[in-house]
């Protein structure tokens, strides 16, 4: 059987029956991850020591008859703010590139636990974005490209892991998103991507850049495999206060889905965003209730915004203080980090205590939906020797990234179709805090409908 | 937005931070701490009561806490 692009029930399905082995996957995607990798820009650091020993075990326990469940034996890459212990863990910054930790994020252990076997730890935007980034080179690695176009740009600040799926370098990634990191990689290379409730997975171990805001979560062939993901890495860890001791099972809903569309949601999305949203929610019309909501005027992204300010402030204050930003890649990210000082301490506590309306607001509004489904992003893929506007947050409305991470609230971007230049673009499906399975529902069922996540750049399909 | 807010923010952040940016960086982060103002005044619009707390509890630490 070809692995690639093989979504990872199958694959899971064949390492059980012995069509495929661990080792053998192992060698397969490391080899397209050195021959690809970097045309995209899109890996730091091949694990291939690691890889081959992780590879190996699980190929001996699978023998053995102790299948410890769908990730065993399946190859992995991660965003390269994960610390893993002995391999160097970058930031995707130049002042951290010869930094190595002596330990494991939890997420690292968990997948290692699961039996999955890491490859890569994949490129990502300077500091995840933190210091205000304007252009794709915007990391010590340089532009990372959508694998559908050389000349355009993979999304970000997750934008190996999304490169790295899309191409089919590795079966799954991690990313984080703190605002818009996950979704805006997954469409812009046409991936399914998933945003996880803050808190559901442990932050431990993964680059802080707002405490409040960060999340991580699995970037996908299909929105299936980012829930068999996640049940892997989710749950509540001693190392991170803020993981929840709720439970999470991977469980679809097949009967009775409600979607919802803010009013206006389309209003100054490009036209092919716009017109691929339409169709997508004629496809969901089928399977599911859909109603119009509208959202009560709030401020949200000053809300979100100013929370991220502030905590990025504080989180890179020592980086700050010592001229550190001088070393980074985008012209832009030099300067950043010094206007965020100006918070004043009085508005970063506004904003919090204007955040728990704002998640009152999503709950009484949400409450009775699986989803609310929206454009991904408002506009095409960005080119990507560009700087580009209105892809980041604070240059143009953006209530669901706002209202999405500053609640913390679940969200997934899967593919809804191309633009006239074969470029992806997606639909988001956003849920009320712990709603996993109600996006995942939606979204799963929307993919049983259409053929976007099945459609792959030809270059990189063997 | 509040322009003498503004102004004296940036020139905090010019006398603390002025021997690390450029003058032409200096004009960039000028607009950004604009931005942020402008973005503190939304905040300020709305009004909260007294007992209308962070939402972010804190929770004195032992140990032996689970």
């Amino acid at each position: 059987m070809n692995p690639v692009y093989t979504p990872l029930r199958k694959l899971s399905e064949s390492i059980k029956n012995r069509e495929v082995s661990p080792v053998e996957l192992a060698e397969t995607f490391l080899e397209r991850l050195e021959e690809h990798g970097p045309t995209l820009n899109a890996v730091v650091t091949l694990t291939k020591e690691r890889a081959i020993k992780q590879a190996k075990r699980a190929e001996e326990e699978i023998k053995k008859g102790k299948v410890k469940g769908p990730l065993h034996g399946i190859p992995w890459g991660g965003k390269d703010l994960l610390a893993t212990a002995g391999i160097p863990t970058t930031w995707g910054a130049t002042p951290f590139k010869d930094r190595v930790f002596d330990y494991d994020a939890t997420v690292v252990r968990k997948l290692e636990d699961a039996g999955a076997v890491l490859l890569a730890k994949l490129a990502m935007i300077e500091l995840a974005g933190g210091m205000g980034y304007r252009q794709p080179n915007a990391s010590f690695t340089g532009p990372c490209a959508t694998p559908w176009s050389q000349g355009h740009w993979s999304g970000g600040s997750s934008s190996g892991s999304g490169a790295a799926v899309g191409a089919g370098l590795v079966p799954f990634a991690i990313g984080s998103e703190t605002w818009g990191s996950i979704l805006s990689p997954a469409n812009n290379c046409g991936v399914s991507g998933l945003r996880p409730t803050y808190g559901r997975v442990s932050r431990h171990g993964a680059m802080a850049l707002s405490w409040t805001l960060d999340k991580l979560g699995p970037l996908c062939q299909t929105a299936d495999c980012c829930g068999i993901v996640l049940e892997a890495v989710a749950g509540h860890d001693p190392k991170d206060r803020t993981t929840s001791k709720r439970p999470y099972r991977y469980a679809l809903k097949r009967d009775g889905l409600r979607v919802a569309v803010p009013k206006g949601v389309t209003d100054g999305v490009a036209e092919p965003v716009s017109r691929n949203f339409d169709e997508a929610m004629r496809a969901v019309e089928r399977f599911a209730e859909v109603e119009e909501i509208e959202f009560p005027e709030f401020p949200y992204e000053a809300v979100t915004r100013t929370i991220l300010n502030a905590e990025a402030a504080s989180a890179f204050d020592e980086f700050t203080e010592r001229g550190l930003a001088r070393g980074l890649t985008a012209p832009e990210c030099r300067y950043g980090p010094y206007s965020r000082t100006a918070v004043l301490a009085k508005d970063y506590l506004k904003a919090l205590r204007l955040r728990e309306r704002m998640a009152r607001i999503a709950e009484d509004v949400m409450e009775q939906y699986d989803a609310v489904a929206a454009p991904s992003r408002g506009t095409t893929v960005p080119e990507i020797d560009k700087e580009f506007r209105n892809v980041t947050p604070g240059t143009t409305r953006d209530i669901m990234g706002a209202l999405g991470n500053g609640a913390g609230l679940p969200a997934i971007s899967v593919p809804s179709g191309f633009d006239g230049e074969g470029l992806p673009t997606g639909i988001q499906f956003m849920g009320r805090a712990y709603g996993e399975n109600g996006v995942l529902s939606v979204a799963v069922e929307y993919q049983s409908r259409t053929k976007w996540h099945m459609m792959h750049p030809d270059r990189f399909t063997p | 937005m509040d322009s003498e807010e503004a102004e004296t923010l940036f020139s905090l952040v010019k006398e603390k931070y002025g021997d690390k940016i450029t003058e032409e960086e200096l004009d960039e982060v000028k607009k950004a701490v604009e931005r942020i103002v402008e973005t503190s005044m939304e905040l300020r619009k709305v009004e909260l009561g007294n007992w209308d707390e962070p939402f972010s509890v804190f929770k004195p630490y032992r140990r032996d806490d689970v």
